[in-house]
């Protein structure tokens, strides 16, 4: 029964980096960047959530909707004013500044919000669901985040797939210049994706919290490139592929804890990685188009 | 219709186009004809607004286009069909049509109907993968893609490239029914033989500079161009 426990806990864990990871795989896929600030900005959403609860006393939902606002005017100002300029640049640039973002956004919480850990408050209420006699424990962290990474999923391959600004980001993703021909502005279609991706950075910052509810501005580094990992993991750019890559890495992480070490579970982890990645290098469901010439 | 006056563009330090200057009236064929490695791509990424010039000035209809942004010059009616076609490989047929149409916010069943007129083979691949077309039908989508958007200027760059003959034919007997439909065409080509057999009029383009131009005819029987373009 325990492995069941661990599965359970692990897809929970796994929900989350799935989330972070759709993230990371949406703003590659169309701006062909890695965003390493992805991680502080799901610090930034917890830290705003755990303050409207806190401080201001408002019910954790509309703590919710303000993180998503916050991150969203984030991403989208951190894209305007460090990325966008160094467009048509060498890719080394931008990702040397996504690392400088990073540490800023992880300094400037530390001046804000101090470095000693604050104790985020699950936004669930809901009592855990026992089963077979208290042998297999459901909380409603777990329900929660399981069903929102699905419906996340669901709801951005309808998004690309069927709307107008979707199947515009799906063509700037395969060629930004021929895009700009077809009338779509490349650089409205990126600012639109930051805001997706840190808009669900947000989410994934409070569902994390509510998890592992200890908060400080370091809080989403590891996360977020276990993450990156993840989306890697299952084929960056693609959407099922951060969910997949997010899954297997939450449940390979606990199932290491749990029985081979607490303290090599990062390296347990990553070297999974390093052999799918020889095997397949482009991921689980990666695609290797071919082009025709 | 379309004036370029005395451009300069460069790739970073190399000058590739050395003040350039031409017209297109409306409707004309026009092509522009040279070597590989002459400019006539980068020429036609100037126009569209993909690279800017450094001097000189581009025109179309009446309004200054030289530093327009590419997106939004679809919308005055100027659309480009790039070298290599540039379809979206991983979108389907259809896919790649509504994007031509993007501008329009709808697609419109009577354009997709046009366009499936002058190419019946896309009706039935409408679903399909784009890249999974062949290099023919590849050709074909990028031309209905650019016709989604009513273009009044057409500019084709280099659509016979890879094909074979039978397809040419066919691609080039296309632009001129497009032409007869009323669209203005801006032709590049490395077929010289097939372009100035279309074209109203053409230039020669030899390393970033314009050194002959005439009409279609004048310039298949001039003895420089059939020495160097159309092989004695």
């Amino acid at each position: 029964m325990q492995i069941i426990q661990y599965l359970i806990n692990g897809i929970s864990i796994g929900a989350v980096y799935a989330i972070i990871a759709l993230g990371y795989t949406m703003v590659y896929g169309i701006a062909k960047m890695l965003n390493f600030a992805h991680g502080d900005v799901i610090m930034v959403g917890a830290y705003i959530s755990f303050c409207v609860t806190n401080y201001l006393g408002l019910p954790s939902a509309v703590s919710v909707v303000a993180a998503v606002v916050v991150c969203t005017v984030l991403g989208i100002t951190i894209e305007g004013l460090a990325y966008k300029p160094l467009r048509g640049t060498p890719g080394l640039a931008v990702l040397i500044t996504a690392i400088g973002v990073s540490y800023f956004l992880q300094n400037a919480a530390q001046l804000i919000w101090s470095s000693s850990p604050k104790n985020f408050t699950s936004i669930v209420t809901m009592d855990p669901i026992s089963l077979m006699d208290g042998q297999l424990v459901i909380t409603g962290e777990v329900l929660l985040t399981v069903c929102v990474s699905v419906a996340v999923m669901v709801g951005l391959t309808f998004f690309t797939s069927k709307t107008r600004t979707g199947k515009a980001m799906r063509a700037v993703s395969e060629d930004r210049d021929a895009a700009q021909l077809m009338g779509i502005n490349v650089n409205r279609t990126i600012s639109t994706t930051f805001a997706i991706g840190s808009a669900l950075a947000a989410i994934a910052g409070v569902l994390l919290c509510s998890t592992v509810p200890t908060l400080m501005p370091t809080t989403g580094s590891m996360p977020g490139i276990r993450a990156f990992t993840a989306a890697v993991f299952g084929g960056i750019g693609s959407i099922p592929g951060a969910m997949l890559g997010g899954v297997l890495l939450g449940i390979i992480e606990t199932f290491s804890k749990a029985y081979l070490s607490t303290q090599f579970s990062d390296a347990i982890v990553f070297s999974v990685l390093i052999i799918i990645l020889l095997v397949k290098p482009a991921g689980l469901l990666g695609k290797q188009v071919q082009e025709k010439v | 219709m379309l004036k370029i006056d005395d451009i300069h563009v460069y790739y970073g330090a190399i000058h590739a186009i050395k003040g350039v200057s031409f017209e297109v009236g409306e409707g004309e064929i026009v092509a522009l004809i040279g070597a590989n490695g002459a400019g006539k791509s980068t020429i036609l990424k100037t126009i569209s607004g993909l690279m800017h010039p450094r001097s000189g000035s581009i025109t179309f209809c009446g309004q200054d286009i030289s530093h327009t942004d590419a997106y939004k010059l679809l919308r005055t009616g100027l659309a480009h069909v790039p070298e290599g076609r540039r379809i979206f490989l991983q979108m389907t047929v259809q896919e790649n049509l509504e994007m031509g149409a993007y501008i329009n916010r709808e697609v419109s069943q009577k354009d997709l109907e046009t366009v499936f007129d002058y190419f019946p083979r896309l009706k039935e691949r409408r679903k399909q993968i784009a890249g999974t077309l062949s290099g023919g039908e590849q050709q074909m989508l990028a031309m209905s893609r650019a016709l989604m958007s009513h273009p009044k200027l057409m500019m084709l760059d280099e659509p016979s490239m890879g094909l074979a003959p039978i397809l040419v034919d066919q691609i080039f007997a296309i632009i001129k029914e497009l032409h007869k439909a009323g669209t203005t065409i801006l032709l590049v080509e490395q077929n010289a033989r097939k372009a100035l057999q279309i074209a109203d009029r053409a230039y020669v383009l030899e390393t970033g500079k314009i050194t002959l131009d005439g009409t279609g005819k004048e310039l298949a029987s001039s003895d420089a161009v059939r020495k160097a373009y159309l092989g004695g």
